[in-house]
């Protein structure tokens, strides 16, 4: 097992969720027989319910984002595996509201087909069910490629904005417009000095030879398109921030939301500087981030390496943003 | 005993025929699960070279499921809040509900749940009792294509089970017009389409599933969730005892 504090790799996970519900008790359950954790104290002007859900090993995701103001459940799977249609059946059952439920999917293909299955079953019990597809990944943007761009990190800035607004007694086929709106504004890209540690074999995932950077990586240790050579942070925050601006199309008094993100084997002293390198180019385009979060939000186990996240926002996304949420990883208000 | 015809496809000289609707769909569930625990090995070997090798395990496991929620060989299907009784026989979606709700909840992976969604469709066809045996099943699976597709975005073309499970559909829809009565016919008739679907399959470059990341290397190899879905349907008449002679 190598690098792992473990019982036995495939107890790791429900052992974690164990944990996480006595950490924080207060807040959420976990539902040890049908496989998601809960929130226990949603606001009572919330009428439709949000799911999300995907593999483990990218902690605080989603769990994390479970709480008042955010989350209703969040159904996780095996490390980097899909959750069964059956989780994401139950916990939708148990959170909907009058107006049913939304899932917050990720653009992969286990997650769109298990999410649908589920969704496919909630339509057969009456319940209303909606869908906003967070693709943000800009490293897979390509008219080649039929998949589309994947869900990273922009998952939890359409977590928190959609939470508020979910607060307000929005309903559901507004709420999918506002997530798919936000989800559209979200680019993301991520790079990596070091490949995660392959919990089956003890061992790197990948190998990079030394001073190699993985330009472009995704959340399950998938190799990059393109290794680069070893450079400085501001060269490789500058190609970095360049894609991301360009993808957006973002002009020159725009504002935006600015998530740094651990990909879980990089130091706090190491995003701050990547913030202020970040800050600084944006600054230097006349695009002004406004809000800032750094820290390990989606993390792929232990990677060496950090993502980015651009939110083009506007009033009501902002507003959004800043209300209070109380869910076990959010740093922003408590209310 | 095993005939040959010009189709191609070797038939059963003396295919099960049903008394009953419920007899229909029960029988249709335990050969389904006879039938897949018969070609688990070749499924195996199948999915070996396209896939990563688990779907004729899934499949024997979610049939195996199924027959716990049936019960005991012999005993007769019933939901378990109804005791069976003779005064009482069991409704004749029953056994296809066990069937969907043991794919959906008890099979991991992702081609063990799409089977589930489509056995729910078509009994909830069943279920709903507005039309001959034969046009519920043709309206099922007309559904289950459907729900498929909505979920897995997958076309005809794309080396999955929506190449054999479509083709079924159309002859189904066919038969359910001609023949609206008979069950056993329709199935037989979407199991030679789905069989022609099959081979198909082994022409096609995957664009969807786990094949698609081979290229063409899976070229030459039917799709195993393909096999599967005519699996299904050839067990509505009999038991399929290897899958050698519908491949080509």
């Amino acid at each position: 097992m190598g690098l792992y504090f473990v019982n036995a790799a495939d107890e790791l996970v429900g052992d974690a969720l164990a944990g996480f519900a006595r950490a924080h008790a207060d807040r959420v359950r976990w539902d040890e027989r049908d496989g998601y954790v809960q929130a226990l104290k949603p606001a009572p002007t919330r009428r439709v319910g949000l799911v999300s859900g995907g593999g483990s090993g990218h902690e605080p995701l989603h769990t994390g984002y479970v709480g008042t103001g955010m989350l209703d459940a969040a159904c996780p799977g095996r490390v980097f595996a899909s959750p069964h249609n059956r989780q994401i059946f139950a916990a939708s059952r148990a959170v909907a509201g009058d107006g049913g439920v939304l899932h917050v999917v990720k653009n992969y293909t286990g997650d769109k087909i298990n999410f649908g299955i589920a969704a496919e079953r909630l339509a057969r019990e009456g319940i209303a069910c909606g869908r906003v597809l967070v693709d943000d990944d800009v490293a897979t943007e390509s008219d080649e490629v039929a998949t589309g761009r994947r869900g990273t990190g922009a998952t939890v800035l359409v977590e928190k904005i959609l939470g508020a607004a979910a607060d307000t007694g929005m309903g559901l086929a507004e709420l999918v417009e506002l997530g798919t709106d936000v989800a559209g504004r979200c680019r993301s890209l991520a790079v990596a000095s070091g490949a995660h540690t392959s919990p089956a074999t003890g061992r790197p995932a990948f190998d990079l030879p030394p001073g190699a950077i993985e330009y472009g990586v995704g959340i399950h240790g998938e190799r990059a398109r393109r290794t680069l050579a070893e450079r400085s942070l501001r060269d490789l925050a500058e190609d970095m921030v360049g894609s991301l601006a360009d993808s957006l199309d973002l002009g020159p008094r725009a504002r935006v939301v600015l998530l740094v993100n651990g990909l879980g084997g990089v130091t706090r002293l190491e995003l701050y500087a990547v913030l202020g390198e970040v800050a600084r180019l944006l600054d230097k385009r006349g695009a002004t981030p406004v809000r800032t979060l750094v820290g390990d939000y989606v993390t792929a186990l232990d990677m060496r390496g950090f993502s980015l996240t651009l939110l083009a926002a506007d009033d009501a996304t902002l507003g959004y943003y800043d209300a209070p949420a109380a869910a076990p990883a959010w740093c922003g208000r408590a209310g | 005993m095993l005939t040959s015809t010009d189709t191609g496809f070797p038939e059963f000289s003396e295919p099960f025929r049903s008394t009953g609707f419920t007899d229909f769909t029960e029988g249709w569930v335990r050969r389904f699960a006879a039938s897949a625990a018969a070609t688990e090995a070749e499924l195996t070997a199948l999915d070996q070279q396209v896939g990563d090798g688990d779907f004729g395990a899934n499949l024997v496991a979610g049939l195996q499921a199924a027959l716990r929620r049936l019960g005991a060989p012999g005993v007769p299907a019933s939901p378990p809040a109804v005791p069976a009784s003779p005064a009482v026989p069991a409704p004749p979606a029953w056994p296809l509900e066990a069937a969907a709700s043991a794919f959906l909840d008890e099979v991991g992976g992702t081609s063990g749940p799409l089977f589930g969604l489509l056995l729910q469709e078509i009994a909830v066809s069943v279920a709903a009792g507005d039309g001959p045996p034969a046009v519920a099943l043709a309206t099922g699976a007309g559904g289950g294509l459907a729900a498929i597709q909505r979920v897995g975005e997958a076309a005809v073309g794309d080396k999955t089970l929506v190449d054999a499970l479509a083709p079924a559909c159309d002859a189904l829809a066919a038969q359910a017009r001609t023949a609206p009565g008979d069950p056993s016919a329709a199935a037989a008739e979407g199991a030679r389409a789905a069989w022609g679907g099959v081979r198909s399959t082994a022409r096609f470059t995957a664009r969807r599933g786990r094949a698609s990341y081979l290229g063409e290397r899976a070229a030459g190899v039917p799709d195993p969730g393909a096999v599967g879905i005519a699996l299904l349907f050839a067990s509505a008449a009999t038991t399929v005892p290897t899958l050698a002679p519908y491949l080509g």
